[in-house]
């Protein structure tokens, strides 16, 4: 139910709400990113995957509000299953027009994965041939850090790191996320 | 008939290469140059370039069509855009070796033969972009990509 | 319908915006500038404030950093006490004195929106939300080189920004 609520809402802002960038743009520009991190860390790919889940953080941090403002939502989720249909099928798909599986609920509905059927971040990459790109680099680490901090500031602390990646040679894109807690409102200061 | 591809960077310097057979008319796609000639391929492509820098502009295709001959050696030429050229060097097979397959020899300056690598061209080119688009290749960086060279191999079945 | 102020708390609870719109059906007669509002972050005290009409007719002035304060602690204190009669989804939309009117939006990030009328605005709960998607995230949020969190207000008070919304205003009926 939730679900196609959820689908039908952001088919409905990506149709009429989203302005619209060229695809080879945004690969293009996220490939030479990663290249240039790479880089610059002398292919310490796992400081690479940090400072992608760093900028994806900052880039988070802001997006959740573009998110609220283009899908009108006035409530929070009332669960973290609500929480993951909104996540694939409106978030995903308003920014970048793709929707996510959601799959492999633990039964305690604090974690789930995301299956990334296509990747337009990952479109024409081939990783670096240098025998440890291919274990080491997260290339899409990114979206980790837009989730987490997105879902932070709608006061939610999540985890959220990828467990398989096709450029790697895995058969599937998958992103495990887990609910670490609510975080409560804060208090004004007593000052009298 | 026996091909060898190569693909030369900005700075005439090879970026790919690749020895193949035909795959048509009962071929089984293994590059029969004679074994004193081989080594020769390298030079006769690399000798062609001037002959490239020389027809480039008479054009706009990027397809250069047959341009050069070396006794029975003819290469063809792929420009692209960003000026790195695919050599094809095709040699029909020694008569000597194959008389019995004699009647089915390509024709080496046919249309027939221009139209068919003009599409392995194509493809190539085709996916010679996707592979330039990665993220972690730079101009003039040799083509290492397992994808692209099976890619290229296909090509090579497909309309050789 | 009158504006009397305007607020955003975020979810640090802190004020990083503030407005004050000057009466508007006084009539204005030293060259505009009477009717120029006076705005300003909670980090700077307002100094001399002109008459801003009922809602500030109190005896003795407070300074616009209190009087923020003042507005956060009643709407946080309102909006517990609705979650505690109502359930945790309840919010909430506005209350009214004699004097003024407050209506108050607040996203699921936790940024909180406060403005003040006169007592016959209808609910503008509508419209503070538009605020919020069409002013503050496209001017605030969306300007790269405004910082994420706004301590002091920083970021928030841009040029674009104050136009925008003083122009929102006035376009009221």
């Amino acid at each position: 139910m939730a679900s196609a609520k959820a689908a039908r809402l952001g088919e409905e802002v990506w149709k009429s709400r989203v302005d619209k960038v060229n695809a080879e743009l945004v690969t293009l520009t996220y490939g030479t990113m990663v290249a240039q991190l790479c880089k610059d860390y002398e292919s310490d790919y796992l400081e690479v995957n940090k400072q992608l889940d760093k900028m994806g953080y900052n880039i988070g941090l802001r997006l959740i509000e573009d998110y609220l403002a283009k899908s009108n939502t006035m409530k929070r989720c009332v669960n973290f299953k609500d929480t993951a249909e909104m996540i694939s099928k409106v978030g995903f798909k308003i920014f970048l027009n793709i929707t996510p599986t959601i799959t492999s609920w633990t039964s305690d509905n604090k974690q789930f994965s995301l299956i990334f059927e296509e990747n337009p971040l990952a479109d024409f990459v081939e990783l670096p041939d240098d025998g440890r790109a291919q274990d080491e680099l997260w290339y899409s680490n990114m979206f980790c850090g837009v989730l987490r901090g997105a879902l932070e500031m709608v006061q939610m602390q999540v985890e959220a790191h990828f467990i398989s990646d096709v450029l790697r040679g895995n058969d599937t894109t998958e992103m495990r996320i887990s609910l670490i807690r609510y975080i409560d409102d804060e208090m004004p200061v007593d000052d009298d | 008939m026996s091909y060898y591809f190569a693909i030369i960077g900005t700075q005439d310097n090879p970026l790919f290469e690749y020895e193949f057979g035909t795959s048509k008319q009962g071929g089984d796609g293994v590059a029969r140059f004679p074994e004193q000639a081989r080594h020769m391929n390298q030079f006769i492509v690399h000798g062609s370039l001037d002959i490239v820098e020389e027809v480039q502009w008479a054009n706009g295709s990027m397809y250069l069509k047959c341009i050069d001959r070396f006794y029975n050696n003819f290469v063809s030429c792929w420009m692209t855009g960003g000026n790195v050229k695919f050599l094809l060097l095709h040699a029909p097979s020694q008569p000597a070796a194959t008389t019995t397959t004699r009647t089915s020899i390509a024709n080496p300056t046919s249309p027939q033969t221009e139209e068919a690598i003009k599409q392995f061209f194509t493809e190539v080119y085709e996916n010679w972009i996707k592979a330039i688009m990665s993220p972690f290749y730079h101009v003039n960086m040799e083509a290492r990509s397992p994808i692209f060279r099976q890619r290229v191999v296909a090509a090579g079945k497909k309309y050789l | 319908m009158v504006v009397y102020s305007f607020y955003i708390f975020d979810r640090h609870t802190e004020c990083i915006y503030s407005k004050l719109w000057a009466r508007q059906d006084r009539p204005i007669s030293s060259g505009g500038t009477a009717a120029r509002p006076l705005s300003g972050s909670s980090a700077s005290s307002g100094p001399a404030v002109p008459d801003v009409g009922p809602a500030r007719a109190r005896p003795t002035r407070l300074s616009a950093q209190d009087d923020a304060k003042l507005v956060f602690g009643t709407v946080f204190s309102l909006r517990r006490m609705v979650q505690q009669l109502g359930g945790v989804d309840d919010t909430f939309v506005s209350y009214r004195t004699g004097q003024y009117k407050l209506h108050y939006y607040e996203t699921p990030s936790g940024i909180k929106f406060v403005m003040l009328t006169d007592t016959q605005t209808a609910n503008m709960r509508s419209v503070l939300h538009q605020i919020y998607v069409n002013l503050y995230v496209e001017f605030v949020v969306k300007n790269p080189l405004s910082p994420v969190e706004h301590p002091g207000g920083e970021g928030v008070a841009n040029e674009l920004f104050e136009l925008a919304l003083d122009q929102f205003v006035r376009g009221f009926p």
